[in-house]
């Protein structure tokens, strides 16, 4: 029955303040009503329009100590609600709006609300936000900000909200020099934290290893250090470029490699991409029209230009030569490596001995695995290869609800490693057996390999990317280098798992023995039908 | 997955209590307590969750469709006669301001009167489970009302008035205009450049730039992008996988909103379906996560608390019905991950616009980041 009361009362209240508000009253009694249900209903956002109407109208009538006055008491009434709900998005939204219009504001009061609403709760992101708004508007000196966050980080250095407020200020107050003069220019439109305009210079980055380092041997089961650690360590991205670009005489086309998924506009010459499915793709071919380039007693000089990126490439075709190609290593780019890798080597090597040393004392911690593997890809990812592996091996073990996810890292790094193998060896040779292979990645540097070997893996589908592999033939009459997926755990059971093989123009030798799709009736029939060009099939 | 049967039969003690739930979203529809009364300017959202949970349960028989859909219509804010509020249009969250009854135009010019940019999502939603044909849904005015609403760092406010302003309202904006199949609503570029300046230190999305992380957030911008069809152009290679990464570690059990904080139900629906959308769902521990939103499930009432032995509501018990759904749950349709309305709802609005194109020609642009 109360209750009941108590309704009535709101709902009389509210329709008095709808009438009001229509009437255009803008009164005290008006601030009255919208006070008592925004008391109990903060979120009502209609209502907190109204009282700044109010608040509006009454700066236009009332000298400055008054509105003075009117605002702190508002500030006080904010304060109430607060205590109630400190989540409410309309009773932050609407202090800031007081702060702003404040003829004198007390910042120093506002700051102080911030430390005490956090004490309470270091995770409210309203707070933390608002608490931004004050710095910002009040000018308080990053440095100022940056040792409270030492203080929050040193009393409890589980406090990820504070990890992530250094994480923006550090840059401000010791930002990383441009690399090259290039660079000084436009900062890219979009900035984000991971660009190299948010980063930190070296000097400071040394000091807050030490600090992060302190955090994690502190409590290693804790992610905030760790996940502020890789920030540290991760370096910017690369610049996007032509990556790879292939001509070849027989089939009179190109084929260029990105480094990342575009969606080409065909201009002058006609793009398509690898496969139909994707509007976007990182390789991308051009049909020349005939007879330009078919006579092997012709060079011809080709220019690729990525006219949105300023960047071209150019790849010579020889007299005598049915193919050419031109290529950036992956180990001149560190393609692979720069997912962690901060200046100098010798950084990365004692950061690698102190991590270390924590997992000799905390052997299961997987965030101390997980952060060694990273370490050591950034150093040396062949020459680490085996410990990698090992350590991958206990990190399923101990994190084993992610296990399916390190099996797919695993395989991604094991690829990398491949990639860069291949080029102390043959490039157009591509084999990984026997690696527990879960997922096929960075297809889109394999665009000239001839030969694949995937043999004793545990892929389970051949993903639709593998129409990058443009080159993929198997040299009829030479050599008995075979490319084949043979995968001894019978995964490969359906027409379907091999569609994309069908984009592989070249393809003419395949082995799909100890695959459970060779069971199937008709097997043979099918798979010629699917896959015309392979004359050499192996069942 | 192979290993899901004997899963099942481990778990059989927490099983699903279908019609419960049925009967819980059945009873919203009908009344809800008075504690739920500081909602009522967000009701049309609460029925969405009731309508899409029951979708989601295919048990939408329970309800009166043409009824809720009069309903609805009554929430649009139409132009008046000389199209002077057009900048105000689009769905409110129901009629607490005191408009009269309509759900034909022309619209009542009201100076308080505006749609909130999730009203009008979560309208159109709705609409389309009932099986509407969005026949009545003045297109251009909700367009042109959504357009105002952008500010010029790219994020929208909710309604004109203003209000706070970030990316969850970019998320129903790029819903609405996916929807409507018309992008004139907003301006993707710069919706694009705020989602990636709310990219984190840590490989996540907060509210806006220089904002903590959060799977809420990252749930909006990884779905808005996939709305727009720009996921790859927008974000490089490896700010997937690290976004990939974040997310995964996100479960304990069912799946925390920010790393150090407890699991929540809802989460497995946003971070679930961002793992979906970033085809990285499968490498999740199905089991871990179902034991975990069923034990916030009411047994009595029905629907899902976000902790267990908690209060079940809407919202919770909405997105628990999805989590189960990602992960394959019988019984349950599947629901599309970036428009957040079952698979069933999205084909209905597939033939629709195919209807708009006129000879169904294929969806090209900006379906193709979309392929679940």
């Amino acid at each position: 029955k109360e209750r009941e009361k108590k309704l009535q009362i709101y709902v009389a209240a509210r329709d008095a303040c709808f009438t009001k508000r229509k009437d255009g009253v803008f009164d005290d009694e008006a601030l009255q009503l919208t006070q008592q249900l925004l008391s109990s209903n903060p979120d009502f956002a209609t209502l907190w329009n109204y009282r700044r109407e109010i608040l509006l109208h009454l700066e236009t009538v009332r000298n400055q100590d008054e509105v003075q006055k009117i605002y702190e008491a508002e500030l006080s009434f904010l304060e109430s609600c607060l205590k109630v709900n400190p989540k409410s998005y309309g009773s932050w939204h609407h202090r800031g709006w007081v702060s702003a219009r404040l003829p004198r504001p007390d910042w120093a009061r506002e700051l102080s609300l911030c430390d005490r609403c956090l004490s309470l709760d270091d995770r409210n992101f309203h707070c933390w936000d608002y608490r931004r708004m004050v710095v910002k508007m009040s000018g308080v000196p990053v440095k100022q900000e940056l040792d409270f966050t030492d203080r929050l980080i040193g009393s409890n250095f589980s406090n990820y909200s504070s990890w992530h407020y250094r994480s923006t200020l550090l840059p401000l107050l010791h930002p990383q020099a441009p690399d090259t003069p290039s660079q000084c220019g436009n900062p890219p439109p979009s900035a984000s934290p991971q660009t190299h305009f948010h980063r930190v210079c070296e000097e400071q980055l040394l000091k807050e290893y030490e600090l992060v380092q302190n955090a994690f041997f502190t409590d290693p089961n804790d992610q905030s250090a760790w996940f502020y650690y890789r920030w540290l360590l991760g370096r910017a991205e690369r610049d996007e470029m032509i990556s790879c670009v292939y001509v070849s005489r027989e089939e009179e086309r190109v084929a260029v490699a990105f480094s990342r998924p575009v969606n080409a506009q065909s201009v002058g010459v006609e793009w398509q991409s690898v496969h139909p499915h994707f509007k976007n793709s990182p390789v991308w071919i051009c049909s020349l029209p005939p007879g330009t380039i078919s006579d092997v007693a012709n060079e011809h000089n080709l220019t690729v230009h990525w006219t949105e990126k300023h960047s071209h490439r150019d790849c010579a075709l020889y007299t005598g030569r049915s193919e050419s190609w031109c290529r950036d290593t992956a180990t001149d780019l560190e393609l692979f490596r720069s997912e962690l890798s901060v200046e100098k080597t010798s950084v990365l090597q004692s950061e690698l001995q102190s991590v270390r040393q924590l997992q000799e004392l905390e052997p299961l911690n997987k965030w101390c695995l997980l952060t060694i593997i990273l370490l050591m890809r950034a150093l040396d990812p062949l020459g680490y290869e085996k410990e990698t592996l090992a350590h991958f091996q206990t990190l399923k073990d101990v994190d084993s609800m992610r296990s399916a996810y390190y099996s797919d890292l695993c395989s991604k790094f094991m690829i990398e490693n491949t990639i860069l193998k291949m080029e102390y060896a043959e490039v157009r040779v591509f084999s990984i057996s026997d690696r527990k292979l879960t997922t096929l990645c960075h297809l889109d540097q394999l665009l000239l390999v001839t030969h694949i070997n995937l043999s004793s893996n545990q892929l389970q589908q051949l993903p639709p990317q593998f129409a990058m592999l443009q080159c993929l033939e198997v040299r009829i009459g030479t050599l008995f280098f075979l490319l084949f997926f043979i995968n001894l755990n019978s995964e490969i059971s359906t027409l379907a798992d091999l569609q994309p093989l069908a984009s592989c123009p070249k393809l003419k030798r395949l082995d799909l023995r100890g695959n459970p799709i060779t069971q199937t009736t008709n097997a043979e029939a099918e798979l010629a039908g699917l896959l015309p060009s392979v004359t050499d099939l192996l069942l | 997955m192979a290993e899901e049967e004997n899963q099942f039969e481990e778990c059989e003690q927490i099983d699903f209590l279908k019609d419960r739930h049925v009967r819980f979203f059945q009873r919203t529809l009908q009344v809800l307590p008075e504690r739920y009364a500081s909602l009522e300017t967000t009701r049309l959202t609460i029925l969405f969750f009731a309508l899409s949970g029951l979708d989601v349960l295919d048990a939408l028989d329970v309800v009166d469709s043409d009824v809720l859909i009069e309903w609805i219509y009554s929430q649009q804010v139409l132009p008046t006669q000389d199209k002077s509020n057009l900048n105000r249009c689009g769905f409110r969250g129901s009629s607490h301001i005191g408009i009269p009854y309509s759900t034909k135009g022309p619209g009542v010019l009201h100076p308080y009167d505006s749609g909130h940019v999730a009203m009008t999502y979560t309208g159109l939603c709705s609409l389309l489970i009932l099986g509407d044909d969005l026949s009545r849904v003045n297109k251009e005015a909700v367009l042109a009302g959504l357009k105002v609403l952008q500010l010029e760092d790219g994020s929208f406010y909710a309604v004109p008035e203003g209000s706070e302003n970030d990316i969850r309202f970019i998320y129903c904006a790029a819903s609405i205009c996916y929807m409507l199949d018309d992008w004139s609503g907003m301006d993707i570029q710069k919706a694009i450049e705020y989602i990636r300046g709310s990219l984190s230190y840590d490989n996540a999305f907060g509210q806006g730039a220089g904002k903590e992380c959060h799977g809420g957030w990252t749930y909006c911008a990884i779905a808005s992008l996939c709305l727009m069809g720009r996921l790859e152009e927008a974000l490089s290679q490896r700010e997937l996988n690290r976004i990939r990464r974040w997310c995964i570690m996100r479960q304990q059990s069912g799946f925390q909103g920010r790393p150090n904080k407890p699991v929540d139900t809802c989460y497995s629906f946003w971070v679930g379906a961002t793992l979906e959308l970033l085809d990285a769902f499968q490498f999740t521990n199905f089991e871990k996560n179902r034991s975990f939103i069923l034990s916030t499930q009411d047994r009595l009432v029905g629907g899902f608390a976000k902790w267990p032995d908690s209060h079940p509501d809407p919202l919770h018990a909405y997105l628990g019905l999805c989590g189960l759904s990602l992960i394959g749950e019988p019984d349950l349709r599947k629901v599309h991950p970036a428009l957040n309305i079952t698979q069933r709802a999205f084909q209905h609005l597939q033939q629709l616009q195919q209807t708009w194109r006129g000879n169904g020609g294929s969806c090209i642009g900006q379906q193709d980041d979309l392929q679940h």
